[in-house]
């Protein structure tokens, strides 16, 4: 299955709003009572139980504008929870996690793939930097049979070393296509400068060589830690009732115990930047990039809010400053600006794709020159205004089906905090232009920044234009 | 136009069902459906569930096939000059006004159409028709944003010339389509010569020449009153003439043989890999339907033939998958597309041509068939979830020349297709001996000459 670079990207090169944000507009959901279950809370449209005999979290969202429901299970494990020896390990434990149990398989015809294939679901699994989730949107008829599979690769999963080394050159395939994009592979190096202690250091895809020799043991023995009721969050959204979907959940979750141990806990904090840094990439290609990140703060924090609708006045369309100052006068062919929507302090990142003929150097000055723009003089009402129209349509659109709403409520279990699915509305709606301000200036430090060049050489093999030639 | 059109492999590629890839197939879509001529425009507008959302998708036939031989670029430089202002306002103030409600608005050349997309809250509909009609009807083409799209256009050609994807794309169409046919494309160096050299006036003609409501088609779908809805485009597209449909191309023929084609890309470390041939058939066409079940249960998703072995069994390829497409207009082209890592290339492609050989040899089994039905009926409904989906569907099913109760029937039809016909399809359009292959990257060995 794949990872997020697919994902990042998308955010680098689209809107700097959040993944998880979404309006307040749906009706609240009566809270049902259901046997084995305590009810925890009801916050907008989504309620939330917890399975008292395992400590899973359900969070059920009934939304009936189609006979189609999405079942996703968010494991609050990612590559934050990797070291040295297993970076890459989250991600290529999620796809043995399709590699079969003695109950599921493809030898019986079963298998997760296979069932969900056969009724037509669609399906994936991602690994991110907090969180593992997996997925699929189904009729409502099949939401049963889905989730017995998914359940039972919780605890269940066969975890063969002949599995491993076939899929090892998958992934390691993956890793290949990613490290293809020349912004990919400065971003994986712009973190890994910015981030020296806290494992957002490493990329989720991990380094090929932990890639390859990552042991089986390993993998088992993350397994063991980190797939538990109590690390993960069901989420059930869409054409169900809440009642029956609690039976069901506590039917085929409800067999399993809590960790015989604690989840461990990431304790590592990232230590006080103190100077600016630099990284330079240099291959073979065409258009030099840009990159310039600094630190931003988890996307729990109060200043969140503010740095998203930052990232939209600086990044986002035509109307924004980083249009008009670069794309339009030639100078970029593409300038994004998002702030990181992540579990611990993070980056906002600005990613601008530097025009033919152009120096690298003149597009980082006039990307500095904007953001001291914003630091000195602050942004209009107008702009805001714009910012907070654009999110407004967002949160409608990101409504739009069920697994829309699952991928964005994933992140927000992944930060930390599902209601930040509804709470950040609020938060974004009273962003005024002096948050603004003081946010940039807040964040926007030279001394807690990393900057990255990606420096296309020319070709030196042979021949490096297309011109085949029939056999 | 080929900067928008290449396709990336993706996963959600390998599950693509073909022409319904999300489809919806909501009990009575075309009963629903609301379709009017509007001033010649063909308006579909349905109404789902949904709340506030609306979208928009349409197609104008001013594509790449309507560029005149001595400028290959001009459909497309016309439609990216669509959003550089109009008559009215410059292309700030189009954007502030989408803007100021979180509208969006863009155009895209593809091969044969101009693509229209759009998005907005069910209140904003008004506007974006306004805006849609204006960009559409009422462009400035102002000298200065001609300038500025040349340097883009350049930049954006290079960015793409970095993309192993993008390149073996580029030489397969080349070789699977004649010049003259719509789905062939020109070199980069041939469309940035044409850029370069496109003038105002060149624009301008082409507009005047192929923009209009003949041959333009719009799907509107989500949280709407299709009587509002009718009542804002009639003031919107009111007056409005000109437009045509092109004629029927010719079909590209069979190649002679076996070909293979090298594209060398320096300090790349995957290799993108087409392996395909034309078809002759267009989506309506009558095999079409059974061809692209046979090559579902061929090459999509992780339990299809390509993904099972190649991937999950062997471990060589993150990627791979089978397909028919680019026949919605015209006779289109099968391909398999695959990612190898430079050391796998040659273990991969022998596998691939294994899983190959035994598909076109002995067909699909009739176990694989009925999996293939049932899929495709629920992935079908499931596809009810999104308003884009239902629009895209509607759109492509009727550009394809399909009734609007194709969307209906689509399950129906797969159902009632016989093992005989699935697999007499692979027979009689599929085959081996007369396919290309495109490798696009690092290739060991490799040089622009012929492997």
């Amino acid at each position: 299955m794949k990872h997020t670079l697919a994902t990042i990207c998308a955010a680098l090169a689209c809107a700097a709003f959040p993944p998880g944000a979404h309006a307040d507009t749906a009706p609240a959901t009566v809270p049902v009572t259901a046997p084995g279950y305590k009810y925890v809370r009801t916050v907008g449209a989504i309620s939330e139980y917890t399975l008292e005999s395992n400590g899973l979290t359900v969070l059920l969202m009934p939304e009936h504008s189609a006979p189609v429901v999405t079942f996703m299970v968010t494991y609050r494990v990612g590559s934050r929870n990797e070291v040295t020896g297993t970076t890459g390990a989250t991600h290529l434990l999620e796809h043995l996690m399709f590699k079969g149990s003695p109950m599921y398989n493809d030898a019986k015809g079963n298998s997760v793939k296979q069932y969900l294939e056969t009724v037509g679901g669609m399906y994936n699994a991602t690994t991110w930097l907090d969180r593992t989730n997996y997925y699929a949107q189904v009729e409502r008829d099949a939401l049963e049979g889905y989730m017995a599979i998914e359940a039972d690769r919780m605890r269940k999963l066969w975890l063969h070393d002949e599995d491993r080394r076939r899929e090892m050159t998958v992934v390691r395939n993956e890793y290949e296509l990613g490290e293809n994009d020349p912004q990919q592979a400065l971003d994986v190096q712009i973190n890994a400068a910015a981030f020296v202690a806290h494992p957002y250091h490493h990329s989720t895809i991990g380094w090929r060589s932990d890639i390859e020799n990552v042991p089986i043991e390993k993998l088992r023995a993350f397994y063991d830690t980190f797939y538990w009721p109590d690390n993960a969050t069901v989420s059930v959204i869409g054409d169900f009732e809440p009642a029956a979907a609690l039976a069901l959940v506590k039917k085929h979750y409800g067999v399993y115990p809590r960790s015989p141990q604690p989840i461990p806990q990431v304790y590592t904090v990232e230590p006080e930047q103190q100077g600016a840094r630099r990284v330079t990439l240099k291959r073979a290609g065409e258009i030099g990039v840009v990159g310039i990140a600094w630190k931003s703060p988890s996307g729990r924090d109060a200043d969140y809010a503010a740095l998203g609708v930052l990232g939209t006045i600086l990044g986002s369309g035509k109307t924004s400053r980083f249009y008009r100052a670069l794309t339009d006068k030639n100078l970029a062919l593409n300038v994004s600006a998002s702030a990181g929507f992540f579990h611990d302090p993070s980056l906002f990142n600005v990613y601008a794709s530097v025009a033919p003929g152009v120096e690298h150097s003149e597009v980082e000055r006039v990307l500095l020159e904007e953001i001291e723009r914003v630091k000195k003089d602050g942004v209009t009402d107008q702009e805001v205004a714009t910012a907070l129209a654009k999110y407004e349509a967002s949160t409608a659109y990101g409504r739009d089906g069920s697994f829309a709403i699952a991928s964005n409520l994933n992140e927000t279990i992944a930060a930390g905090d599902w209601t930040l699915y509804y709470t950040l509305d609020d938060a974004t709606r009273n962003v005024t232009a002096a948050d603004v301000k003081r946010v940039a200036n807040a964040y926007f430090d030279a001394d807690r920044s990393t900057t990255g060049w990606f420096i296309p050489l020319p070709a030196t093999a042979p021949d490096a234009e297309s011109a085949p030639a029939a056999k | 136009m080929r900067l928008h059109q290449m396709k990336q492999l993706t996963f959600v590629a390998v599950l693509a069902l073909g022409l319904v890839a999300g489809a919806s197939a909501q009990a009575g879509i075309a009963s629903r459906a609301v379709r009017t001529d509007i001033g010649g425009i063909d308006v579909i507008i349905v109404r789902t569930d949904v709340k506030d959302v609306v979208t928009v998708t349409g197609s104008l036939r001013a594509g790449d096939d309507r560029s005149p031989e001595d400028n290959v670029a001009l459909a497309t430089v016309t439609g990216a000059m669509l959003d550089k202002g109009t008559t009215k306002q410059d292309k700030f103030a189009l954007a502030q006004q989408l803007g100021n409600v979180g509208a969006s608005l863009s155009f895209s050349v593809g091969a044969s159409t101009l693509q229209l997309s759009g998005k907005c809250l069910r209140k904003d509909l008004p506007l974006l028709a306004t805006l849609l009609a204006e960009q559409l009807r009422e462009p400035a083409f102002p000298e200065t944003e001609l300038a500025k799209l040349k340097k883009q256009l350049d930049g954006a050609m290079k960015s793409q010339l970095e993309d192993t994807d993008f390149r073996a794309e580029d030489a397969y169409t080349r070789v699977v389509y004649p010049k003259g046919h719509p789905n062939w494309q020109p070199t980069p160096e041939q469309f940035i010569t044409a850029v370069d050299r496109t003038t105002i006036a060149e624009v301008r003609q082409f507009h005047s020449q192929y923009y209009g409501p003949a041959g333009m088609r719009l799907v509107i779908v989500g949280d709407v009153d299709p009587a509002a809805v009718q009542a804002e485009l009639r003031r919107a597209f009111a007056g409005w003439s000109g437009g045509s449909v092109p004629p029927a191309a010719t079909l590209a023929p069979a190649l002679t043989g076996a070909r293979q084609d090298v594209v060398f890309m320096p300090d790349k470390t995957s290799v993108s890999v087409i392996m395909g041939q034309p078809t002759q058939l267009r989506y309506s066409d009558p095999d079409s339907l059974a061809l692209r079940v046979a090559t579902r249960i061929f090459g999509s998703g992780f339990t299809g033939r390509l993904m099972s072995n190649v991937r999950d069994k062997e471990g060589l390829t993150y990627g791979i998958g089978a397909y028919v497409g680019n026949d919605t207009f015209s006779d289109g082209d099968w391909r398999i597309d695959a990612s190898f890592a430079p050391a796998l290339l040659d273990k991969g492609l022998a596998s691939t041509k294994r899983q190959l050989a035994l598909w076109r040899d002995q067909g699909v089994t009739a176990e694989e068939l009925a999996r293939a039905k049932t899929r495709t009926a629920g992935s079908y409904r499931v596809g009810l979830a999104t308003t884009s989906g239902l629009a895209g569907t509607i759109l492509m099913a009727l550009d394809s020349g399909m009734p609007l109760a194709f969307v209906d029937e689509y399950p129906q039809r797969i159902d009632a297709l016989t093992l005989e016909q699935v697999n007499g399809a692979i027979r009689k359009h599929i085959d081996p001996a007369r396919m290309v292959l495109v490798e696009a990257g690092t290739v060991p060995g490799g040089t622009a000459a012929t492997k």
